[in-house]
Protein backbone atom coordinates (compact mmCIF):
# COMPACT_ATOMS: atom_id res chain seq x y z
CA UNK A 1 0.00 0.00 0.00
CA UNK A 2 1.37 3.48 -0.66
CA UNK A 3 2.59 5.77 1.77
CA UNK A 4 -0.55 8.24 3.88
CA UNK A 5 0.38 11.57 2.24
CA UNK A 6 -2.69 13.65 4.48
CA UNK A 7 -0.95 16.54 6.13
CA UNK A 8 -3.13 15.85 9.36
CA UNK A 9 -4.32 20.42 9.02
CA UNK A 10 -8.06 21.52 7.80
CA UNK A 11 -9.29 24.85 6.93
CA UNK A 12 -12.40 25.80 7.32
CA UNK A 13 -13.63 28.49 4.65
CA UNK A 14 -16.51 30.36 3.70
CA UNK A 15 -17.92 29.66 0.49
CA UNK A 16 -17.18 33.34 -0.81
CA UNK A 17 -13.37 31.77 -0.68
CA UNK A 18 -14.07 28.72 -2.40
CA UNK A 19 -15.80 30.54 -5.12
CA UNK A 20 -15.15 34.03 -4.77
CA UNK A 21 -17.54 36.49 -6.91
CA UNK A 22 -16.33 38.52 -9.44
CA UNK A 23 -16.02 41.62 -6.97
CA UNK A 24 -13.58 39.61 -5.05
CA UNK A 25 -11.77 37.66 -7.62
CA UNK A 26 -9.19 40.08 -8.02
CA UNK A 27 -9.00 41.91 -4.83
CA UNK A 28 -8.32 38.52 -3.05
CA UNK A 29 -5.73 35.84 -3.43
CA UNK A 30 -6.48 32.54 -4.30
CA UNK A 31 -6.78 30.80 -0.89
CA UNK A 32 -7.56 27.44 -2.00
CA UNK A 33 -3.59 27.75 -4.03
CA UNK A 34 -2.73 29.02 -1.00
CA UNK A 35 -4.28 26.06 0.94
CA UNK A 36 -3.10 23.01 -0.95
CA UNK A 37 0.70 24.68 -0.83
CA UNK A 38 0.10 25.07 2.25
CA UNK A 39 -0.79 21.05 2.78
CA UNK A 40 -4.22 22.04 4.31
CA UNK A 41 -7.25 20.24 3.36
CA UNK A 42 -10.92 22.70 3.30
CA UNK A 43 -13.67 22.25 5.27
CA UNK A 44 -16.30 24.68 2.75
CA UNK A 45 -19.04 26.49 4.91
CA UNK A 46 -22.35 27.04 2.71
CA UNK A 47 -22.77 30.61 1.66
CA UNK A 48 -25.29 33.23 3.57
CA UNK A 49 -28.15 31.82 5.04
CA UNK A 50 -29.59 29.74 7.04
CA UNK A 51 -27.57 26.24 6.71
CA UNK A 52 -28.62 24.87 10.67
CA UNK A 53 -28.22 21.07 9.80
CA UNK A 54 -25.70 21.82 7.19
CA UNK A 55 -23.95 23.47 10.45
CA UNK A 56 -24.01 20.60 12.81
CA UNK A 57 -22.86 18.39 9.71
CA UNK A 58 -19.96 20.34 9.63
CA UNK A 59 -19.61 20.44 12.97
CA UNK A 60 -19.63 17.01 13.97
CA UNK A 61 -16.88 16.35 11.60
CA UNK A 62 -14.99 18.98 13.19
CA UNK A 63 -15.09 17.52 16.66
CA UNK A 64 -13.48 14.19 15.43
CA UNK A 65 -10.46 16.05 13.67
CA UNK A 66 -10.20 17.77 16.91
CA UNK A 67 -10.32 14.77 19.24
CA UNK A 68 -8.13 12.65 16.72
CA UNK A 69 -4.63 14.62 16.35
CA UNK A 70 -5.94 17.11 13.09
CA UNK A 71 -4.85 20.92 13.39
CA UNK A 72 -8.16 22.85 12.40
CA UNK A 73 -8.10 26.63 11.57
CA UNK A 74 -10.61 28.47 9.92
CA UNK A 75 -10.20 31.27 7.75
CA UNK A 76 -12.71 34.02 7.19
CA UNK A 77 -13.32 36.95 4.62
CA UNK A 78 -13.79 40.10 5.59
CA UNK A 79 -17.00 42.28 3.51
CA UNK A 80 -19.00 39.03 3.72
CA UNK A 81 -21.34 39.00 6.72
CA UNK A 82 -20.00 36.94 9.98
CA UNK A 83 -16.73 37.13 7.65
CA UNK A 84 -18.31 33.74 6.07
CA UNK A 85 -17.89 31.25 8.81
CA UNK A 86 -21.29 31.53 10.70
CA UNK A 87 -19.55 31.94 13.41
CA UNK A 88 -22.80 32.68 15.83
CA UNK A 89 -24.04 29.12 15.03
CA UNK A 90 -20.98 27.65 14.45
CA UNK A 91 -19.20 28.09 17.97
CA UNK A 92 -21.64 27.55 20.00
CA UNK A 93 -22.16 23.92 17.73
CA UNK A 94 -18.64 23.62 18.47
CA UNK A 95 -18.51 24.58 22.26
CA UNK A 96 -21.24 21.77 22.94
CA UNK A 97 -18.89 19.04 21.37
CA UNK A 98 -16.33 20.40 23.71
CA UNK A 99 -14.23 21.39 20.84
CA UNK A 100 -11.74 24.30 20.99
CA UNK A 101 -12.53 27.30 18.89
CA UNK A 102 -10.65 27.13 15.83
CA UNK A 103 -8.40 30.33 15.39
CA UNK A 104 -9.11 32.67 13.13
CA UNK A 105 -7.49 34.66 10.28
CA UNK A 106 -9.05 37.04 8.38
CA UNK A 107 -8.41 37.91 4.95
CA UNK A 108 -8.73 41.45 3.81
CA UNK A 109 -10.05 42.21 0.05
CA UNK A 110 -9.25 45.89 0.27
CA UNK A 111 -5.24 45.78 0.78
CA UNK A 112 -2.48 44.13 -1.83
CA UNK A 113 -3.73 40.53 -2.55
CA UNK A 114 -0.31 39.21 -3.05
CA UNK A 115 0.99 40.37 0.36
CA UNK A 116 -2.36 38.99 1.56
CA UNK A 117 -1.84 36.01 0.18
CA UNK A 118 1.66 35.67 1.73
CA UNK A 119 0.54 36.68 4.91
CA UNK A 120 -2.00 33.59 5.01
CA UNK A 121 0.75 31.57 3.83
CA UNK A 122 2.85 32.11 6.79
CA UNK A 123 -0.30 32.39 9.26
CA UNK A 124 -0.79 28.69 7.82
CA UNK A 125 2.79 27.59 8.31
CA UNK A 126 2.94 28.56 11.77
CA UNK A 127 0.22 26.64 13.04
CA UNK A 128 -0.35 23.27 13.95
CA UNK A 129 -0.87 21.09 17.50
CA UNK A 130 1.77 21.11 19.75
CA UNK A 131 4.48 18.62 18.88
CA UNK A 132 3.76 16.14 21.57
CA UNK A 133 -0.22 16.30 20.36
CA UNK A 134 1.24 15.41 16.64
CA UNK A 135 3.33 12.40 18.56
CA UNK A 136 0.35 11.07 20.00
CA UNK A 137 -1.35 10.99 16.69
CA UNK A 138 0.23 10.76 13.77
CA UNK B 1 -24.61 32.49 -7.26
CA UNK B 2 -26.26 34.94 -8.47
CA UNK B 3 -30.06 33.81 -8.98
CA UNK B 4 -30.37 35.78 -12.38
CA UNK B 5 -27.49 34.02 -13.77
CA UNK B 6 -27.54 30.47 -13.87
CA UNK B 7 -23.81 28.86 -13.80
CA UNK B 8 -22.22 25.97 -13.77
CA UNK B 9 -21.72 24.17 -10.12
CA UNK B 10 -19.92 20.79 -9.13
CA UNK B 11 -20.81 18.82 -5.84
CA UNK B 12 -17.89 17.41 -4.94
CA UNK B 13 -17.27 14.06 -2.52
CA UNK B 14 -15.76 15.61 0.84
CA UNK B 15 -12.00 14.24 0.61
CA UNK B 16 -11.79 15.80 -3.27
CA UNK B 17 -10.99 18.86 -1.21
CA UNK B 18 -9.70 17.32 1.97
CA UNK B 19 -7.68 13.97 2.09
CA UNK B 20 -7.72 13.92 6.04
CA UNK B 21 -11.59 12.54 5.43
CA UNK B 22 -9.93 9.66 3.80
CA UNK B 23 -9.34 6.13 5.81
CA UNK B 24 -5.61 5.38 7.07
CA UNK B 25 -3.86 4.66 4.77
CA UNK B 26 -5.89 6.49 1.35
CA UNK B 27 -4.63 9.58 1.30
CA UNK B 28 -2.86 10.57 -1.86
CA UNK B 29 -2.80 14.21 -1.60
CA UNK B 30 -1.69 16.37 1.70
CA UNK B 31 -5.12 18.33 0.97
CA UNK B 32 -6.73 19.22 -1.96
CA UNK B 33 -6.51 17.00 -4.98
CA UNK B 34 -5.54 19.70 -7.16
CA UNK B 35 -6.05 18.18 -10.38
CA UNK B 36 -9.86 18.08 -9.69
CA UNK B 37 -10.48 21.13 -8.48
CA UNK B 38 -8.13 22.57 -11.37
CA UNK B 39 -10.43 20.81 -14.03
CA UNK B 40 -13.70 22.05 -12.48
CA UNK B 41 -12.06 25.90 -11.86
CA UNK B 42 -10.91 26.18 -15.42
CA UNK B 43 -14.30 25.49 -16.81
CA UNK B 44 -16.35 27.43 -15.08
CA UNK B 45 -17.59 25.56 -12.18
CA UNK B 46 -18.27 26.60 -8.97
CA UNK B 47 -17.35 24.08 -6.04
CA UNK B 48 -20.09 22.93 -3.48
CA UNK B 49 -18.26 19.98 -0.85
CA UNK B 50 -20.52 16.95 -0.05
CA UNK B 51 -20.09 16.13 3.68
CA UNK B 52 -17.63 13.04 4.26
CA UNK B 53 -20.38 10.80 5.78
CA UNK B 54 -17.83 8.03 7.02
CA UNK B 55 -15.55 10.38 8.83
CA UNK B 56 -18.88 11.55 11.58
CA UNK B 57 -19.94 7.38 11.49
CA UNK B 58 -17.39 5.77 11.87
CA UNK B 59 -14.33 7.76 12.83
CA UNK B 60 -10.98 9.49 11.99
CA UNK B 61 -9.67 6.13 12.85
CA UNK B 62 -11.73 3.81 11.62
CA UNK B 63 -11.06 0.36 9.31
CA UNK B 64 -10.99 0.26 5.68
CA UNK B 65 -14.61 -1.00 4.69
CA UNK B 66 -16.39 -2.56 1.75
CA UNK B 67 -20.20 -1.47 0.57
CA UNK B 68 -21.35 -4.61 2.60
CA UNK B 69 -20.06 -3.46 5.59
CA UNK B 70 -21.55 0.00 5.68
CA UNK B 71 -24.92 -1.42 4.11
CA UNK B 72 -26.57 -1.15 7.43
CA UNK B 73 -29.86 0.84 8.85
CA UNK B 74 -27.85 2.97 10.70
CA UNK B 75 -25.37 3.94 8.61
CA UNK B 76 -28.10 4.76 6.14
CA UNK B 77 -29.87 6.76 8.37
CA UNK B 78 -26.81 8.68 9.02
CA UNK B 79 -26.49 9.47 5.39
CA UNK B 80 -29.91 10.72 5.30
CA UNK B 81 -29.14 12.99 7.72
CA UNK B 82 -25.99 14.32 5.51
CA UNK B 83 -28.69 14.46 2.38
CA UNK B 84 -31.27 16.62 4.41
CA UNK B 85 -28.37 19.19 5.24
CA UNK B 86 -26.88 19.57 1.92
CA UNK B 87 -30.06 19.16 0.05
CA UNK B 88 -31.63 22.33 0.51
CA UNK B 89 -28.41 24.12 -1.15
CA UNK B 90 -28.59 21.42 -3.95
CA UNK B 91 -32.23 22.11 -4.40
CA UNK B 92 -31.11 25.82 -4.89
CA UNK B 93 -29.15 25.59 -7.39
CA UNK B 94 -31.25 23.18 -9.78
CA UNK B 95 -34.53 25.25 -8.75
CA UNK B 96 -32.48 28.53 -9.91
CA UNK B 97 -31.54 26.83 -13.30
CA UNK B 98 -27.94 25.97 -12.55
CA UNK B 99 -26.54 23.12 -14.41
CA UNK B 100 -25.24 20.94 -11.75
CA UNK B 101 -22.79 17.98 -11.83
CA UNK B 102 -21.76 15.58 -9.20
CA UNK B 103 -17.73 14.28 -8.66
CA UNK B 104 -17.87 11.14 -6.20
CA UNK B 105 -14.70 8.82 -4.90
CA UNK B 106 -15.04 5.80 -7.57
CA UNK B 107 -14.17 2.71 -5.88
CA UNK B 108 -15.38 3.88 -2.63
CA UNK B 109 -17.97 2.22 -0.52
CA UNK B 110 -19.65 5.76 -0.12
CA UNK B 111 -18.98 8.04 -2.28
CA UNK B 112 -18.47 5.85 -5.53
CA UNK B 113 -20.32 6.60 -8.87
CA UNK B 114 -19.10 4.66 -11.31
CA UNK B 115 -18.30 1.88 -9.34
CA UNK B 116 -18.02 0.48 -5.43
CA UNK B 117 -15.61 -1.46 -3.22
CA UNK B 118 -17.28 -4.85 -2.60
CA UNK B 119 -16.70 -8.53 -0.76
CA UNK B 120 -19.37 -10.37 1.16
CA UNK B 121 -16.97 -11.96 3.18
CA UNK B 122 -15.11 -8.67 4.89
CA UNK B 123 -16.01 -8.75 8.80
CA UNK B 124 -14.38 -9.45 12.28
CA UNK B 125 -11.39 -9.22 12.88
CA UNK B 126 -9.57 -7.33 10.08
CA UNK B 127 -6.61 -9.17 8.53
CA UNK B 128 -7.51 -9.71 5.05
CA UNK B 129 -4.76 -9.55 2.70
CA UNK B 130 -3.77 -6.75 0.59
CA UNK B 131 -6.38 -6.28 -2.47
CA UNK B 132 -8.57 -8.83 -1.61
CA UNK B 133 -12.05 -6.76 -1.91
CA UNK B 134 -13.82 -6.40 -5.70
CA UNK B 135 -14.75 -2.98 -7.28
CA UNK B 136 -18.14 -3.28 -9.01
CA UNK B 137 -19.82 -0.65 -10.77
CA UNK B 138 -22.47 0.40 -8.62
CA UNK B 139 -23.38 3.60 -6.56
CA UNK B 140 -21.37 3.85 -2.79
CA UNK B 141 -24.08 4.02 0.11
CA UNK B 142 -23.91 7.69 0.51
CA UNK B 143 -24.57 8.43 -3.66
CA UNK B 144 -27.24 6.54 -3.08
CA UNK B 145 -29.02 7.92 -0.37
CA UNK B 146 -28.02 11.28 -1.44
CA UNK B 147 -29.56 10.94 -5.12
CA UNK B 148 -32.83 9.16 -3.23
CA UNK B 149 -33.33 12.57 -1.22
CA UNK B 150 -32.83 14.58 -4.69
CA UNK B 151 -35.51 12.26 -6.02
CA UNK B 152 -37.63 13.17 -3.10
CA UNK B 153 -38.00 16.75 -3.44
CA UNK B 154 -39.06 15.93 -7.31
CA UNK B 155 -35.54 17.27 -8.98
CA UNK B 156 -33.67 15.07 -12.10
CA UNK B 157 -30.91 13.31 -11.88
CA UNK B 158 -27.35 15.05 -11.57
CA UNK B 159 -24.85 13.70 -14.12
CA UNK B 160 -22.13 12.20 -11.96
CA UNK B 161 -18.96 10.84 -12.08
CA UNK B 162 -15.93 9.66 -10.08
CA UNK B 163 -12.29 10.17 -9.62
CA UNK B 164 -10.95 6.92 -9.41
CA UNK B 165 -8.85 7.36 -6.21
CA UNK B 166 -10.12 4.34 -4.77
CA UNK B 167 -9.91 1.55 -7.19
CA UNK B 168 -6.67 -0.56 -5.92
CA UNK B 169 -4.37 1.37 -8.57
CA UNK B 170 -4.00 4.73 -8.97
CA UNK B 171 -3.71 6.37 -12.08
CA UNK B 172 -3.53 9.89 -12.14
CA UNK B 173 -3.28 10.82 -15.51
CA UNK B 174 -5.65 8.24 -16.25
CA UNK B 175 -8.36 9.87 -13.83
CA UNK B 176 -7.63 13.28 -15.27
CA UNK B 177 -7.93 11.97 -18.82
CA UNK B 178 -11.61 10.26 -17.42
CA UNK B 179 -12.44 13.56 -15.63
CA UNK B 180 -11.62 16.09 -18.65
CA UNK B 181 -13.77 13.66 -20.93
CA UNK B 182 -17.03 13.94 -18.63
CA UNK B 183 -17.04 17.42 -18.34
CA UNK B 184 -16.40 18.30 -22.40
CA UNK B 185 -18.80 15.56 -23.18
CA UNK B 186 -21.35 18.11 -21.32
CA UNK B 187 -23.94 19.41 -23.64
Amino acid sequence: MNPDARGWRIALIPDALMNPSQQFRTALPDVVAVLETSGYGVLQLPPPGDHSLLLAVIADQVQEYSHHGYAVAAIGVRGVPGDGLHWRRLAPLLRNRRVALPPRHIIRSDVDAVAEGQRLATWLGNYDLPVEEQQRWR
Amino acid sequence: MDPKHPGKVALVANCLLNQNAKVCEGARYRGVVSPVVEALRSRGYVLVQLPCPELAFAGARRWWAVYEQYDTPAYRAHCRRLALAIAPLIEGYIRNGDEVILIGLDGSPSSGVRFTSSQRDWGGRPNHPEDDWEIVPRRGIWIEELEAELARRGLPPIPATGWALDMGRFDEAGSRRDLDEFLDGRP
